[in-house]
């Protein structure tokens, strides 16, 4: 009742006002170490980790880039074209596409890609499923992205390994 | 206090304290409160919350991919500014550089390498992260937002490995860019004005390369550190990351 008393001469009851101290909890914070939410300090937990995950990632960059040299080809000549002529490995897909018509697919497709990701928070609002993986209540979601991802892959695929001079089919072995 | 407080003597005896003092910002608290004022007194650490949810620091649930896109984000920057000490953008030199790269400077094929692999892993990382986020459903409110700034983030990040792309000015560059900035030509009315505004010409050259250059080594990385400045505020503004509702 010591606690009752110091509550007393911190903040006396008003009958006047609608709100009083309930309780004084003694402790570092008023959540120690673990509190009700399920929170840790970010110093040392998260911290701690991230750079465990920086020096991890520094050092297979590192290795990868000891054993393996990036390509560099005969100087550029404006002249003699390499046959066929590739994007960088993330249009190579768009380029794929292109193939198969120009405005189509160099305009159309990523345009219309690149809009429905900004418009897709607005546009799925059921707050329903979020923080799980793949959860049951997105089941159509989760399928409509996978095809969107999978074609991105196929088609990059496709752009990079089977296309060959002049754009023509061409077996990785061939 | 005192006048003796601030004797010279008594400053000596104090200095490394009040140094470490005035450069943290932190005075002494109880251990929760120091842990506090680690990351709300740093300037770079106080886009962290000062607080995290175990749900967060669950590996297999971000599997950490915004992160390492980060960390090789900072692994670009630091390489390319290296880099930027032995590379001219110029037609007749860019080449030479990347020859000497490989042959002169010591190491400087290991920093090349770092740096274009960190590039190829980036974009990847990218959108294995925004993978992750559309399949834990983390983009619905209050995230909206986040989420396009992480779209921005990776059409910068895209741009950013583009630019760079065209930089070693050999066959693979010069042929990449030439038909991936075709591309931008197929656009209705304006595609042709795009591409001659992206080359600085009709076709690549000279002027071609020093766009690439500025854009690659200037803009776009100071238009990125901003998004991923405003992308870690938000997700603590946002309540930190996303987690199941009834947790
Ligand atoms: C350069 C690229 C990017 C960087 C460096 C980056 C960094 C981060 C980091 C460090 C996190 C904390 C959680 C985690 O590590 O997974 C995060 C969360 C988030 N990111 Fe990114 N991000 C990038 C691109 C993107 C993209 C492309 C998107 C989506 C289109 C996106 C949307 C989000 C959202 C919505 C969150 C909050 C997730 C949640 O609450 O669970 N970010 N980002």
């Amino acid at each position: 009742m010591q606690q009752v008393a110091k509550r007393e001469e911190i903040f006396p009851r008003d009958p006047n006002k609608t709100y009083s101290l309930m309780a004084i909890v003694e402790g570092d914070s008023f959540q120690v170490e673990r509190g009700p939410d399920d929170t840790l300090q970010s110093w040392p937990h998260l911290m701690v980790r991230e750079l465990l995950l920086f020096l991890l990632v520094f050092i297979v960059i590192v290795g990868v880039s000891l054993v393996f040299n990036a390509p560099l080809e005969e100087p550029a000549n404006a002249l003699h074209s390499t046959n066929p002529a590739k994007a960088p490995w993330y249009f190579v897909g768009i380029q794929e596409l292109v193939s198969y018509s120009a405005f189509l697919g160099g305009i159309v497709a990523p345009a219309v890609i690149v809009l429905s990701l900004l418009f897709l928070p607005y546009l799925d609002r059921n707050p329903k499923g979020t923080g799980v993986w793949f959860s049951p209540d997105r089941k159509i979601a989760t399928l409509l992205f996978t095809v969107f991802v999978i074609a991105m892959i196929i088609l990059i695929l496709i752009g990079q390994f089977v296309r060959g001079p002049n754009w023509g089919l061409y077996w990785p072995w061939a | 206090m005192s006048e003796a407080a601030y004797s010279l003597k008594e400053s000596i005896r104090q200095l490394p304290r009040n140094i470490k003092e005035s450069v943290s910002r932190r005075g002494a608290g109880t251990p929760d409160q120091e842990r506090a004022a680690a990351i709300f007194g740093n300037i770079f650490l106080h886009l962290h919350p000062v607080r995290v949810h175990v749900n967060s620091l669950r590996l297999s649930y971000t599997f950490g991919l915004g992160l390492i896109s980060f960390f090789l984000f900072l692994i670009l920057v630091a390489s390319g500014v290296l880099l930027m000490f032995y590379y001219t953008p110029s037609t007749q030199l860019a080449y030479r550089n990347m020859k000497d790269l490989e042959y002169v400077v010591s190491y400087g094929v290991v920093l090349r390498n770092a740096h274009r692999w960190s590039a190829h892993a980036m974009v990847a990382f990218a959108f294995l992260h925004m993978c992750r986020v559309f399949y834990t459903g983390s983009y619905k409110a209050p995230r909206e937002f986040n989420w396009v700034i992480g779209v921005c983030l990776l059409l910068v990040t895209l741009l950013l490995s583009f630019t760079g792309y065209l930089l070693p000015w050999d066959q693979l560059a010069f042929w990449a860019i030439t038909v991936g900035s075709n591309i931008a030509a197929y656009m209705p009315w304006i595609g042709e004005k795009v591409r001659f505004l992206m080359l600085g010409g009709n076709e690549v050259g000279q002027m071609a390369l020093l766009r690439f250059y500025v854009l690659h080594v200037a803009l776009l990385p100071v238009i990125t550190v901003i998004l991923v400045a405003v992308h870690f505020w938000r997700i603590r503004k946002d309540g930190g990351l996303s987690r199941p509702l009834n947790d």
